[in-house]
Parts: structure tokens; C-alpha cells; sequence
């Protein structure tokens, strides 16, 4: 049944990826602004730019444009970068590994620190627990990424000089960008799990299991986690594509090179393959998260799976 | 290092990682961060690539180098001999040159390296060049289809460094990125794009240019550059000892920086300009008066010095001072003169009645003024308004991004702009005044029959370098003339380094921070 499941997720994804890619490539190319004006350089001639335009294909209607790119797409061809000179789906390979140790980094602290601290909270109820948390959601939702990475900086970096400034090499380089990623997710996930914690705890069967004198602790891991981790989980998924998204602008400040900082110089660029390319890897990312949360709700409980299949 | 001491109190693997960047940092070495506008190289091969870093020049050599002063200096060639006509033009090559590979650099190098521009994005630099002649082992002539003036300049820039041609055909599209085989100073060690690049020392290197005290191989045994796109984080790398040299600090940092007893900065001159292109296309500007008097309008030597704390120069034509091009009859030159600006606006009917703007037919003198973001376009379009303000022209500011300001000029949609350019040749005059180009780069919107003819005479019919400076100087008169922008500011080159890590000769010489310099660099015991 969950393979059934599974199998009907994943053929959904065909049709949704499609209208993605149509979205992506109207939005990149009714952008103001060429790639063309930031490849040409003082010295060549008008003919010159009229050349390049027609070189890469530029001075086709849109739509043959589109055909062209989702065509190469299909045999695995992300195209070549316009202003940067390479074929993209080498600068998505040089970039992905960085974003993708950061954003699991980042993802492991907020899922572990947050399930953590949203469980302390609803099973202690104490009042320090739940100022930390209260703080984390107050930062981790109204602070930017960009700003909170700067006093992480100024802080940890310049003050008490633990970890370097910027850059991606050794694990100092990593602790500050996760951490700065990390937080909003620790209290969205410290939240989720405490609320679902608490809710479960008024059901019915969890009074009949005091009342057969099982141990507390034993009621909470074999009998709350689980039914409480169905929402978390949930909430887990979605942001396997925030994370990676979510990194643009802390990538930029912490000068490490990833997905978001080719995005951004590509954007500044208008350096059409590239963008696209970033932006469906970032739809990708999306996509699949939302896949691996709907599977995994499936896998825990069988009601998710009978319903929708 | 200071993070990596701290580090040592945290865990023993980190100790002996610490033990390991500390003694490192004693060696020969240095850390240098790229300027801004040099981010996001994807390729260290200087024929094919549009961006190419300062660390470019550290891994190849050039027939010619360019010193600030504009002249020219002889390095892998010796001398040079330009024919009458134009035609052709001889070199002498330097002995005993190798490359980072071991094969020797001789004639039939550059007759090879050249056909490598063919059908490349950077084919105009050698668009004049028709064959090249090796005529011995050490001298070579370019024979050329039309006479090229300007090919000097283009043998001197960065896109010009010579590659090992055996490496050029046996790396493929992979040359300039997974290796890269020149003659000059370093040799490239690892490229880790949008990171860094580690350059080691080529302990051969014996030809350096009179741009360099340091004759020999460089001090530095190792130098790693750097890209970090914040400026702030940049800043802040700097002052705790993660980077000993930071190029292309914006001027709003100098302040900040000074106040750091360990940092010091050069100032080298710059090679551009800050200026505000006037559409003549658009009404009121279609108005020469209205144009001078916006001109006269601007308080350059004010804006030097509020906004800029006096570091750089007021412009007062096109040109970077440096360029003999620049040197224009004095009364072409563009001064702050606000009696005369209210004479020419009264004299074009824009008159002051009861309001502080003017008006002309019931219409108020309101204009549009366009910038780019970037704290200092923005800045500065603020001050231009309250200087336009004092002669009744009220401007309203509008900022775009670089690219949508582009699509903006071209659609005609804009009056006034605040813009710059960096470029430190009078061609520059043809990019941003042809009438070919209207819209962008022709941001003035200018197509005149005289000034296209000049143009032409400059661009095509110069037949030798002083009859190029000839030219260009009567092309960039006549566009004074026509009052066709305002000059605002020539800024400097901003370097900042690390007094207590390394020594960065003051001044630097060429016309930017490159191998000349690194050269000549040494760390602080």
C-alpha cells in the first residue's frame, strides 16, 4: 500500500515540475534587464552584441526559447552559463555540496535542539523552559537572516574571536551559519512539538496507560512521541526547502559560496540558464520535502495512506 | 589567526589544527580579498573568460604592462617598433622565459596564442591583427589589417596574459580551471570557484618588469585571494586578522578603517568616473542652455568634500586626469557656476515667479534623476538634488537595480542619471557617445552628424598613437561642447592592508593592484 502511495506521489511530481518550469522561465525572462549588456565590454562593436544576442538565441520568440531549454533539460542539459562562461550544471555542482552540508547541518540542529526543547517544555512545564523557547520563536521568526548573521559575527567572530569571520573551511566556518539558519526552525519545531505533545496527552488512552501504572517516561517515548511526531514531521518536510532557500542571504554574508550565492550573482546578471537552474533545483528541493513528509506521514500512520490513495 | 589560538581551549583536534594554521601563519604568506567588482570569475583563462580576477595577472605574463601614469613598460617583450603606416608592429621578446610547465616562451608562443582568439567573446582585442610572422626565436611581428593605435593598451590588459600553448591544447575547456600554465610569478595551486584561489610561488621567475623593485622570484612563498561579497564582513575579516590585504574599499569605509591602529590604506588613482548623463532627447534637455546650466549647476569640489571626505578629485571633463585626452582647452572644462546657470535658465524662459521651482508655459521645472542602488549612487543623487534645487530645478529620484536601469535608458523613459564608469582609456568617449549605441551605453541619447564624424576620424582613421590622442581629444572637445553630461568625481583605488602582517609598497605602480606589487610585498616578522 505505502509503495502504491509512493509511486502516485512521485508520478503527481511530473505534471507539478512542468508548470514549475514554465513559471521559472517566464518569471527569469520578463526580468528588466539582459545578460547580454554585462558580457560585452568597451571596445567591441554594436555588431558584436547583435552577434551574441543571436549566438545564444536571445532574438527567438519565448516560447521556442522555452522549448529549446526544457528540451535540453530533459537529456540531462542544463545549458550553458551566459555571463559565467560555464556549463551550468558544473556551477550547480560546485555550489550544491556546500548548501547542502550547510542546510543539513542547519536542519539536524533545529530538528533535535527543537524537539528537545519542545519536549522539556511539555512535559516539565517549567517557566525557564519555556522563556528559552519563547525566545527562540520570538528571534527565530522576527529577526532577519541577514542581520542576525552580522551580530553572530560581530559576537562569536570579532568579540570573543571563537570562530572565523567568514569563509568554508574546517567546521569553525560552519557554526555560524547554521546556527544563524537554525534558530527560526528550532522554535517553529519546539512549538509544533509541544503543542502536539499536549494535545495528545488529554486523549483517552494516555489516562488509561497511567491508570495501568505504566512509568512516565515509558508513556512519553513509546506512547506520545509517536502519535506527537505526525505534525512534526509534517513541518520537518516543508522545511528542507526553506532551509535551502532560506541560506541565500546568510551564505552571502558569511562569503560562502553555495546555490544562493550563485543565484544572487546570476540575478545580478541576469545570466538566464543559471537562474533557471538554481530555481528549479530550489523547486526541486521543495518538492521533495513535501514528498518525504507526506510519505513518512504515511508510513506512521495508515489512515494518511488509505485516504489518499 | 586569533580564532584559531581561542580554539585551542576548545577541543584537542582543534589544538592541533590550531598548531597547524599558527606556524603557517609565520611563513611567507598572505591572504588577500578581491575588490567587489571582481567576484564570481568562473575560469582563469584569459582568452575566453568575460571576468577576469587580479590573481589573473599573478599567474601570467604580458608583452606590455601600463603603468598609473598611462605609459607603457616593456616585460616579456623588451622593445617595440610600430611601423609608419601602422601596418605592422614588431617585438622583442625577453630570453630565457619559461612557463610554469618547463617549455620555453619565445616567438613562436605568441604566434601560436594568438589564432586562439578566433571566434571568442574577446576576438576585438586582436580584430586588427591579420597573421603573425615569427621572424626569429625572440622577435615577432603582427601584421596588421587596419592600423591599431590602441594595441598597446590591449596587450597590456589582463585578457592579454600569455599562455603555455601545450598546456592551451592539451587542457581543453578545462585550462584556466583545473590548471592553468603561464610565465608569471606564481604558479596556481588549487581554484575553488566563488571561494578562493591558493597561488604558490614559481621560485624560476626572473623577468619581472620595472614596475618592480623585486627583480627576482617573490617574497611571498604562498598567497591565497579571497572572495567575500560583503563588504562588512570583509571589514570585519580584516580587522581580526583573517585577511592581511583588502582591494577596493569603498570610500564610505575609509573613515572606519583609519580609526583601526593596525590597518593602513593606499590610496592609488582611480580609473574612472563618476558623472550624470543628460538626455537630450528629453524636454527640458533638449534645451542646450538648460543642459549647460544644469552643468554649471553642480558643486563638484562640495561634493568631494561632503560626501567623500576629500579623498579623490573633482572631474571636470570625461577623462580620467591621467589621460592626455583629458587635457581639454580650459574653457571646455565643466565648473560650478550658479550665477551663470540662473542667467541660461532665465535666458531659455524658465523663470522664478512665486515658488522656488521654475516655471516655463505653466510648467514647473520638475525633472526625473535615476540611479542605481548602491549606498553611494544613492548618496550622491541626493546631494545633485539640493544643488539642482539652488537653481530652481526640482529632480525627483527614482533607484533601480543595474540591470532594470539599463532596460529604463533604453525604452527612452529617463531624463537625468547618476551613474559610473571604470575604464582608463579615451575609447571609453565612443562606448558612451556613439550614436550606434543610443539608449545604453549612449545614456545621452546623442546622434550628431559632426560628433559621429569625429567619432569615426578617432576610432578609424588614427594611423599611430599621437595621432589617436590628436583625434580623440578633438572628439572629446566637441562633446564637452554639447554639454551632454555633467562630471562629477574621479574616485581613487582604495587598497587596505594589515601594517602588522604584511608590507604593500605605497604607491602601488600600474593601474591596479597586480603582480608588479605582489612582487614586491614581504610579511611583517
Amino acid at each position: 500500500m505505502l509503495l502504491r502511495y509512493t509511486f502516485f506521489r512521485v508520478l503527481m511530481l511530473i505534471p507539478v515540475s512542468i508548470a514549475i518550469s514554465v513559471v521559472i522561465f517566464m518569471i527569469v525572462h520578463l526580468l528588466p534587464g539582459d545578460p547580454i549588456d554585462n558580457l560585452i565590454r568597451v571596445g567591441s562593436s554594436p555588431d558584436d552584441r547583435t552577434a551574441l544576442i543571436a549566438k545564444y538565441g536571445l532574438d527567438q520568440p519565448l516560447f521556442v526559447q522555452y522549448f529549446r531549454w526544457i528540451g535540453a533539460m530533459f537529456q540531462g542539459d542544463f545549458g550553458e552559463a551566459i555571463v559565467l562562461r560555464r556549463p551550468v550544471a558544473d556551477l550547480i555542482a560546485q555550489n550544491l555540496p556546500y548548501s547542502l552540508q550547510l542546510g543539513a547541518l542547519a536542519f539536524l540542529f533545529s530538528s533535535i535542539v527543537g524537539i528537545t526543547l519542545g519536549t522539556i517544555s511539555a512535559t516539565t512545564r517549567s517557566a525557564w523552559v519555556e522563556q528559552i523557547v519563547r525566545g527562540f520563536i520570538l528571534i527565530g521568526s522576527t529577526v532577519p537572516g541577514f542581520w542576525l548573521a552580522l551580530l553572530m559575527i560581530l559576537f562569536f567572530a570579532v568579540q570573543l574571536q571563537w570562530f572565523p569571520v567568514s569563509g568554508a573551511k574546517g567546521w569553525q566556518s560552519l557554526v555560524l551559519p547554521v546556527l544563524t539558519i537554525g534558530v527560526g526552525g528550532v522554535a517553529l519545531v519546539a512549538r509544533v512539538t509541544r503543542v502536539a505533545l499536549l494535545d495528545v496527552r488529554k486523549e483517552d488512552f494516555v489516562t488509561l496507560l497511567h491508570a495501568k501504572g505504566l512509568p512516565s517516561r515509558t508513556i512519553l517515548t513509546g506512547h506520545l512521541m509517536p502519535h506527537a511526531m505526525l505534525p512534526v514531521v509534517t513541518i520537518l518536510a516543508l522545511r528542507i526547502g526553506w532551509i535551502l532557500g532560506g541560506a541565500v542571504t546568510v551564505e552571502f554574508v558569511f562569503g560562502r559560496p553555495g546555490l544562493g550565492s550563485l543565484l544572487i550573482r546570476a540575478l545580478g546578471q541576469r545570466d538566464y540558464p543559471v537562474v533557471q537552474g538554481c530555481l528549479l533545483m530550489l523547486a526541486l528541493a521543495v518538492m521533495l520535502g513535501t514528498l518525504i513528509g507526506d510519505v513518512a506521514q504515511a508510513a506512521m500512520d495508515p489512515r494518511v495512506r488509505e485516504a489518499k490513495t | 589567526m586569533g580564532y584559531a589560538i581561542k580554539s585551542k581551549l576548545l577541543s584537542g583536534t582543534a589544538l592541533i589544527a590550531a598548531g597547524f594554521i599558527s606556524t603557517a601563519a609565520w611563513s611567507q604568506e598572505a591572504t588577500i580579498a578581491f575588490a567587489s567588482g571582481e567576484l564570481g570569475a568562473t575560469s582563469y583563462n584569459p582568452v575566453t573568460s568575460s571576468n577576469l580576477n587580479s590573481a589573473t595577472s599573478l599567474i601570467y605574463d604580458r608583452l606590455v604592462e601600463q603603468d598609473a601614469d598611462q605609459s607603457y613598460h616593456p616585460h616579456l617583450a623588451t622593445s617595440w617598433e610600430e611601423a609608419a603606416d601602422g601596418m605592422s608592429w614588431t617585438f622583442h621578446l625577453k630570453d630565457g622565459v619559461t612557463f610554469h610547465d618547463g617549455t620555453a616562451f619565445n616567438a613562436q608562443s605568441v604566434a601560436d596564442w594568438i589564432p586562439d582568439f578566433a571566434e571568442t567573446e574577446n576576438a576585438y582585442l586582436v580584430g586588427a591583427v591579420a597573421s603573425v610572422e615569427v621572424i626569429d626565436d625572440l622577435t615577432v611581428k603582427f601584421v596588421m589589417s587596419r592600423p591599431e593605435p590602441n594595441f598597446l593598451y590591449n596587450l597590456s590588459s589582463s585578457f592579454m596574459g600569455v599562455p603555455g600553448a601545450a598546456a592551451y591544447d592539451s587542457l581543453g575547456e578545462n585550462f584556466g580551471v583545473t590548471d592553468a600554465v603561464g610565465t608569471g610569478p606564481f604558479k596556481l595551486e588549487s581554484f575553488a570557484i566563488g571561494l578562493e584561489t591558493v597561488l604558490v610561488r614559481n621560485d624560476d621567475y626572473a623577468w619581472a618588469s620595472d614596475l618592480s623593485e623585486n627583480q627576482g622570484a617573490a617574497h611571498l612563498e604562498r598567497v591565497t585571494f579571497r572572495e567575500i561579497p560583503d563588504q562588512s564582513t570583509a571589514f570585519l575579516e580584516l580587522k581580526t586578522g583573517g585577511l592581511d590585504v583588502l582591494l577596493g574599499v569603498p570610500t564610505d569605509f575609509l573613515q572606519i578603517l583609519k580609526a583601526e591602529s593596525n590597518i593602513n590604506v593606499i590610496q592609488m588613482p582611480g580609473t574612472g568616473i563618476n558623472y550624470m548623463p543628460i538626455n537630450v532627447t528629453a524636454a527640458p534637455f533638449d534645451d542646450i542652455k538648460v543642459r549647460e546650466a544644469t552643468a554649471l549647476a553642480i558643486n563638484q569640489e562640495a561634493i568631494v568634500s561632503s560626501i567623500y571626505n576629500g579623498v579623490g578629485a573633482p572631474a571636470h571633463n570625461f577623462l580620467i586626469s591621467s589621460l592626455p585626452e583629458a587635457d581639454v582647452s580650459p574653457e571646455l572644462n565643466v565648473s560650478f557656476d550658479v550665477e551663470k546657470a540662473n542667467a541660461l535658465l532665465d535666458e531659455a524662459g524658465w523663470v522664478k515667479s512665486d515658488g522656488p521651482v521654475r516655471m516655463k508655459d505653466g510648467e514647473a521645472l520638475s525633472v526625473k534623476l535615476f540611479t542605481q542602488n548602491g549606498t553611494e549612487f544613492t548618496a550622491l543623487a541626493q546631494v545633485i538634488q539640493a544643488q539642482l534645487a539652488d537653481i530652481g530645478m526640482e529632480a525627483v529620484i527614482t533607484v533601480f537595480d543595474s540591470s532594470t536601469i539599463r532596460d529604463e535608458y533604453k525604452a527612452n523613459r529617463h531624463q537625468l542619471a547618476v551613474r559610473g564608469y571604470d575604464w582608463n582609456n579615451s575609447d571609453i568617449l565612443d562606448w558612451f557617445f556613439s550614436g550606434e549605441r543610443l539608449g545604453y551605453p549612449n545614456v545621452s541619447m546623442w546622434k550628431d552628424e559632426e560628433g559621429q564624424r569625429l567619432n569615426d576620424v578617432a576610432m578609424k582613421d588614427s594611423k599611430n598613437s599621437m595621432e589617436r590622442v590628436a583625434n580623440f581629444k578633438a572628439y572629446h572637445e566637441y562633446v564637452l561642447s554639447q554639454h551632454l553630461f555633467v562630471p562629477i568625481y574621479e574616485p581613487t583605488t582604495n587598497i587596505a592592508y594589515n601594517a602588522e602582517r604584511v608590507n604593500v609598497p605605497d604607491p602601488v605602480r600600474g593601474t591596479r593592484f597586480r603582480a608588479q606589487t605582489v612582487l614586491d610585498m614581504t610579511v611583517v616578522k
